[in-house]
Parts: C-alpha cells; sequence; structure tokens
C-alpha cells in the first residue's frame, strides 16, 4: 500500500491504495464521487473522463498513485446538484442526455472546450464539435442533442457578451 | 477488468529512470501516457511486475537540432497539431497525427509510447518509416540510435532490449520542395486503421524527383512501398497515373484476413488508399509549386 494525497475537486485528502487502483475506482469508492462512471475501463467509451489540471483525462487509465500534487477535478465540481453550469443546462434544454450514463464524461470532457471557444469568441463547426466528443459515446441521444447543446452554451454566452 | 498488481517507481529524472529499468529487465515496464499499456493491463493482456512512471522526465523538446527534427519521448501528440514545424517540414506528419484516437488520447499518448507499443496500424511507427527516423534507445550502457526501417520487428515487437527505452527520435529535415500526405481508413473516427498509406514527395518543375511511400495494413508492421516510390520518380505531378500504380503495389502484397476484413478487401483498399494519397500530395505539390 501507498499512501497518498490526491487534490480532490478543491479538496486535499490522504488516502491509502495499492499501486494498481485505478483514479476511477478510487475517486467512486475513496472519495464518493459516484458521478465518476466506469463504462468499459479500458479507454474507449469515454464515460470516466475527469481533468487534471484542466485537461480531460480517462480516469480508468490513470493510477491513483500518478496523481500526487496535481488537481483533480469531477463532475461534482461543476454546477452542483441542480447542474447550473451553462453546459449542463444546455444538455437539459437541448436533450443532450437521456439515460444520463455517459453524460459526466461529455460534460468533463466539453467544458473546457466550451471555454477555449468562448476565449477565442468562435462558434465551431457541427464537425469540430463532433470532434472534439469523438472519444465518447453515447448510446441514447445520437449526439444531435449533445451537439445542439454545446453550441447553445457557446452561442448564449456570445450573445450576452455581445449585448452586454 | 482490473490491473494486476505491481511496484510503482517514479523517475526522478532520466537516469534514475534507466537505473530502475536495468535493475527490473525483463520485468520492468516504462510508463508514459498509459493510453495503451493501462488498457493492455487492465484486460490483463500485460502484467509487469514493476511500471517505472517516466512522466516526470524533461523528454518533451520539440526543436531542429542542424539538419534533424528531434522530437523527446514524451512529446504528446497533440502537441505536433500546432507545432510550426511539423507544418512547415512534415506535411505527412501532421496529417497522420489528425488519424489518432481522439483528443483526449492525444493529450496524453507519446511518442516514445506509440512506437515502442507498435500497434500494426499506428500511425506515428508510419511516419517514423516514411521520414527515415532514426530511433534513440538509452540504457545504463549508453544510447543506441536505431533506423526506423530496423525498428519495427512485429505486432508489438521492437528492436528495444530490457533495460533499454527511447529517449527521442530523430526525423532528417525534407529538402525544401517537399510535401505529403496521409490517409487512412477504419471502422469509424478515431480507430486504429484497417489500412492507411503515406505519402511524402519532392520535385522540381512539375516533375516528381523524389518519393517515399508508407502503408500499413499489409503486413503486422507498416512497410515501405518501394516499387511504388520508383514508379512515381520523373512522373508529372498533375498526371502520376495514382490508379495503375495503386493496382500494382495491391498485387504485390498479401495481407491477412482478420475481423476487420478479408485480406483480398484489404488489397482493394490499400491499392484506392496509395490512388488517393498520391493524388492528394500530388495536388498539394500543384498548390504549393
Ligand atoms: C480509445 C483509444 C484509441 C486510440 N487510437 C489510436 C490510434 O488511432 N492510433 C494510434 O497510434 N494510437 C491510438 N491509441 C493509442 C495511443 O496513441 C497511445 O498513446 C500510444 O499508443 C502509446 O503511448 P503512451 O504514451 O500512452 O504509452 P504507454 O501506454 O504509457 O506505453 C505503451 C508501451 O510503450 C512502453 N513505453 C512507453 N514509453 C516508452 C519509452 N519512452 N521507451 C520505451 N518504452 C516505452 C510501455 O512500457 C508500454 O509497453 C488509442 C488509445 C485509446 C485508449
Amino acid at each position: 500500500m501507498t499512501e497518498i494525497t490526491l487534490a480532490v475537486n478543491g479538496t486535499a485528502k490522504t488516502v491509502d491504495v495499492e499501486p494498481r487502483r485505478l483514479l476511477a475506482d478510487v475517486l467512486r469508492n475513496d472519495f464518493n464521487l459516484s458521478g465518476v462512471h466506469i463504462g468499459c475501463a479500458h479507454g474507449a467509451c469515454g464515460c470516466c473522463t475527469v481533468q487534471i489540471d484542466g485537461v480531460p483525462r480517462l480516469s480508468c487509465l490513470t493510477f491513483a498513485v500518478q496523481c500526487e500534487n496535481v488537481e483533480i477535478t469531477t463532475v461534482e465540481s461543476m454546477g452542483g446538484p441542480d447542474a447550473t453550469h451553462i453546459l449542463q443546462q444546455a444538455f437539459k434544454s437541448e436533450h443532450g442526455l437521456q439515460c444520463g450514463y455517459c453524460t459526466p464524461g461529455f460534460i468533463m470532457t466539453l467544458a473546457p472546450y466550451v471555454d477555449t471557444m468562448l476565449a477565442q469568441r468562435r462558434m465551431p463547426s457541427d464537425e469540430e464539435i463532433r470532434e472534439a466528443m469523438s472519444g465518447n459515446i453515447c448510446r441514447c441521444t445520437g449526439y444531435h442533442g449533445i451537439v445542439s447543446a454545446v453550441r447553445k452554451a457557446i452561442g448564449d454566452q456570445l450573445g450576452s457578451e455581445a449585448a452586454a | 477488468m482490473r490491473p494486476a498488481s505491481f511496484g510503482y517507481h517514479k523517475a526522478t529524472d532520466l537516469a534514475h529512470a534507466l537505473a530502475l529499468l536495468a535493475e527490473f529487465g525483463d520485468d520492468g515496464r516504462p510508463l508514459a501516457g498509459g493510453q495503451s499499456l493501462v488498457p493492455m493491463m487492465n484486460l490483463r493482456l500485460a502484467r509487469p511486475a514493476h511500471l517505472v512512471d517516466i512522466n516526470a522526465l524533461p523528454l518533451t523538446a520539440i526543436e531542429r537540432r542542424g539538419d534533424v527534427l528531434h522530437v523527446g519521448a514524451l512529446v504528446r501528440h497533440h502537441r505536433y497539431l500546432s507545432d510550426p514545424l511539423i507544418a512547415a517540414h512534415f506535411p505527412a506528419f501532421l496529417e497522420a497525427v489528425h488519424w489518432i484516437g481522439h483528443p483526449t488520447i492525444r493529450n496524453h499518448g507519446s511518442i516514445g509510447g506509440s512506437i515502442s507499443h507498435a500497434d500494426p496500424t499506428a500511425e506515428l511507427p508510419a511516419i517514423c518509416l516514411l521520414y527515415d527516423a532514426t530511433i534513440i534507445a538509452s540504457s545504463t550502457g549508453g544510447d543506441r540510435r536505431i533506423a526506423a526501417r530496423d525498428f519495427f520487428l512485429g505486432a508489438y515487437v521492437t528492436a528495444l532490449q530490457p533495460g533499454e527505452m527511447v529517449t527521442a527520435v530523430e526525423f532528417p529535415i525534407p529538402p525544401a520542395k517537399s510535401t505529403g500526405a496521409f490517409i487512412e481508413l477504419g471502422e469509424r473516427r478515431g480507430d486504429f486503421a484497417i489500412a492507411s498509406v503515406g505519402v511524402a514527395l519532392q520535385w522540381s518543375g512539375r516533375q516528381i524527383t523524389g518519393a517515399a511511400v508508407v502503408c500499413c495494413g499489409a503486413r503486422l508492421v507498416p512497410i515501405r512501398a518501394s516499387e511504388v516510390e520508383n514508379l512515381l520518380i520523373g512522373r508529372q505531378l498533375d498526371a502520376p497515373d495514382a490508379a495503375a500504380i495503386g493496382r500494382r503495389f495491391a498485387n504485390t502484397i498479401e495481407p491477412v484476413s482478420d475481423h476487420s476484413g478479408s485480406s483480398a478487401y484489404r488489397k482493394h483498399l490499400i491499392g484506392e488508399l496509395t490512388r488517393r494519397t498520391i493524388e492528394r500530395a500530388c495536388q498539394q505539390a500543384l498548390e504549393t509549386a
């Protein structure tokens, strides 16, 4: 066992883990962050995406022992139980989810993408949005609602900035 | 599934990493981006006894050193997409990177990991072969320089010895008038390819003066299509007769049949990809000419 201190959603906690334990499992079981969903556990579905220092990362392809001295964020940090983050709101209004299993992974992958587009003040093409989310699999929506949600999150912000 | 137990060792610098790899020999493996190794461990296809985490090593440069481009083993795939040296000198390299996995994978996967893993249709091994790269393998015994054509020995098998790790890859900078293209076909976007073809061309006036062609999917390692290269030299950029060249090349290969396609399908596909990639490279040459 190895004692490690992880900074998750702004709070540091020390846990004792075997090196073989995946970050995804440690977040779920030792940090009670059940928003980290595990789909395939070998990097193919994107469900378990979290952010490390703001960059999306598959928590099933990462060992918890690798994650000291970095900032880990999970979907729990986004908009709380009411899902108030602009992207979460857009997923809701644009029908970007149905069963919701893949949603945390999509949100964690796409929130930094939305931020990048806002920083560039640019509405990406649908093809670019599809490329940005190509590592995440959704079996319910057929992706159209998710693309619209990304467009809405970006469009609303660009619009309100233009109006201000 | 979940990985079997292993010992985790975070290397603080190159000397430390090489000492750990020497100590563990066959039982130790470097851990870079983890984008191939960890899936294999989760599926219990790999059970290394010791992992040497090399992510803290400063092997992250992409820089011109004389007449070669030096790429550190830990350069992550996404870096090429915005690198001016790659865009200026290695257009087929730039195109190939767009085909690697997805953004999250490209953010973490490294060139050292990709070529050491040596998936038969991975893009970066093909690019190393296309551009005659030299792989620098380091160990406590010193450095070995291995030509790409001697590095990839079989599916997931390379010339690396236990205790060695890749520290850099060197790409000779092509002459000024050169261009290239890379096209592949997979089942879904971001999947490993069923087959792919890369082309790098040099020209003078409207005539092709030098050609390199690489193909994945014909064998279990990327191969250079020397017959195609010879056929291209001397042809005109606006009339390379690429379809005939593609068919001729397809007749020289004997791909294996597997779950993603029969041998006959792959032959046809490789002939067609050869045509498209030659035409695309020629078109780009004409646009820059
Ligand atoms: C969903 C998904 C899709 C993908 N699609 C593609 C694709 O289309 N094309 C593609 O090419 N790749 C693809 N990949 C793989 C990805 O590109 C990997 O990043 C790459 O193959 C390995 O790089 P890594 O740094 O993650 O290596 P790791 O996974 O850390 O290591 C891979 C192997 O190389 C060894 N190793 C690592 N670094 C070194 C070194 N410096 N010297 C010696 N040995 C070393 C390890 O011990 C291990 O055996 C995909 C991965 C996933 C999960």
